[in-house]
């Protein structure tokens, strides 16, 4: 699964997720594209599904970008804890993901195997999901 | 290189509210600069649309005030969440002006390495070139023809006369990779021979 090998602080408050993304909306690598249309948190097991689901229906054939990386440690306090004496413990990491952003990539397949593929990806994630193919394709 | 005709309508205001209600009407505003005159004008959306959905770099004729004005796209902004085209930018062609513009690569010719069973890959889609724009042709040819297994075929060994191109000359347009079938049967065969 993705995770960061090294950070410079273990924990980080949790922010806004405010707006849509400003980087990584236009498709880069590969002709067919996963775009997220809501906001939230991806952690590293739905990203780690999404591509395994990927990858099985392309029978490794082609290629894969993930744009996305979990780069965000989540903190949970344990069962049955008053609030208070302190942040709770690192839990899992996870990708702020803003509508807009290009979630996967995918290249050397055809269109169809694309979609189906893709389509099954976004059943692991918790947001809605738009299928794009770049702009200047030719089947 | 290939032109389109575009009907395009002077802008009456600038500026973020005008934009805004030419969006919600289908138009797209769109701006003309390289020439004499900076133009501020707006487009129909599936027009300006034939430009952006396709490969190829096509010239278009702007027809706008009684007077039309070549040029390419230089640049095209999108709405991040429907994909709409926001706002086009575009560069006016003259005969004394040198382009620059995104070639397509073409490839042709029956590989020797993918009759191997190797797998073409194409790296780069499109070659930045420079060069006049009547001289510039609509797509970059490539023979890979003697492309082997592991072999690639680079910038450098583009020729166009006419044309310059700006990527850096070691680049690699496109290789034949060895598929994983093709690497089992070439290691079939080697233990065969070596038992004989």
């Amino acid at each position: 699964m993705l995770s960061p090998k090294r950070v410079k602080y273990r924990k980080v408050q949790k922010g806004r997720m405010k707006g849509n993304a400003q980087r990584g909306t236009e498709i880069a690598f590969g002709s067919f594209a996963l775009k997220s249309l809501d906001t939230a948190w991806l952690n590293s097991r739905q990203i780690e599904a999404a591509r395994v689901a990927l990858n099985r229906y392309m029978k490794r054939e082609g290629q894969v970008w993930i744009r996305i990386f979990p780069d965000k440690p989540i903190t949970r306090k344990p069962l049955e804890v008053r609030m208070g004496k302190g942040k709770g413990a690192p839990e899992f990491w996870a990708a702020v993901v803003k509508p807009g952003r290009i979630m996967f990539e995918v290249e050397g397949v055809p269109l169809e195997t694309a979609k189906e593929a893709l389509r099954l990806a976004a059943q692991k994630l918790p947001v809605k999901t738009k299928f794009l193919v770049r702009r200047d394709y030719v089947a | 290189m290939k032109s389109v005709q575009i009907k395009a309508e002077v802008r009456s205001q600038i500026g973020r509210k005008d934009a805004v209600d030419l969006r919600r009407a289908g138009r797209v505003p769109v701006v003309v600069y390289g020439g004499n005159e900076v133009l501020h004008l707006s487009v129909d959306e599936r027009e300006v649309n034939s430009l952006l959905y396709t490969p190829e770099v096509l010239i278009a004729e702007i027809e706008a005030g009684g007077k039309t004005v070549r040029a390419i796209v230089q640049d095209a902004q999108f709405n991040p969440i429907t994909d709409r085209t926001n706002h086009v930018d575009f560069i006016e062609v003259t005969e004394d002006k040198p382009v620059k513009v995104s070639l397509p690569v073409r490839t042709f010719g029956n590989s020797a390495g993918v009759r191997a069973g190797g797998k073409l890959k194409t790296i780069m889609r499109k070659l930045k070139v420079k060069g006049m724009a009547n001289n510039l042709p609509d797509f970059i040819d490539v023979d890979i023809t003697d492309v082997n297994i592991g072999q690639t075929f680079r910038v450098k060994q583009v020729k166009i006369e006419g044309v310059e191109f700006l990527d850096a000359p070691d680049n690699v347009i496109c290789t034949v990779a060895a598929t994983r079938a093709s690497r089992q049967e070439n290691a079939a065969a080697d233990a065969g021979g070596k038992k004989k």
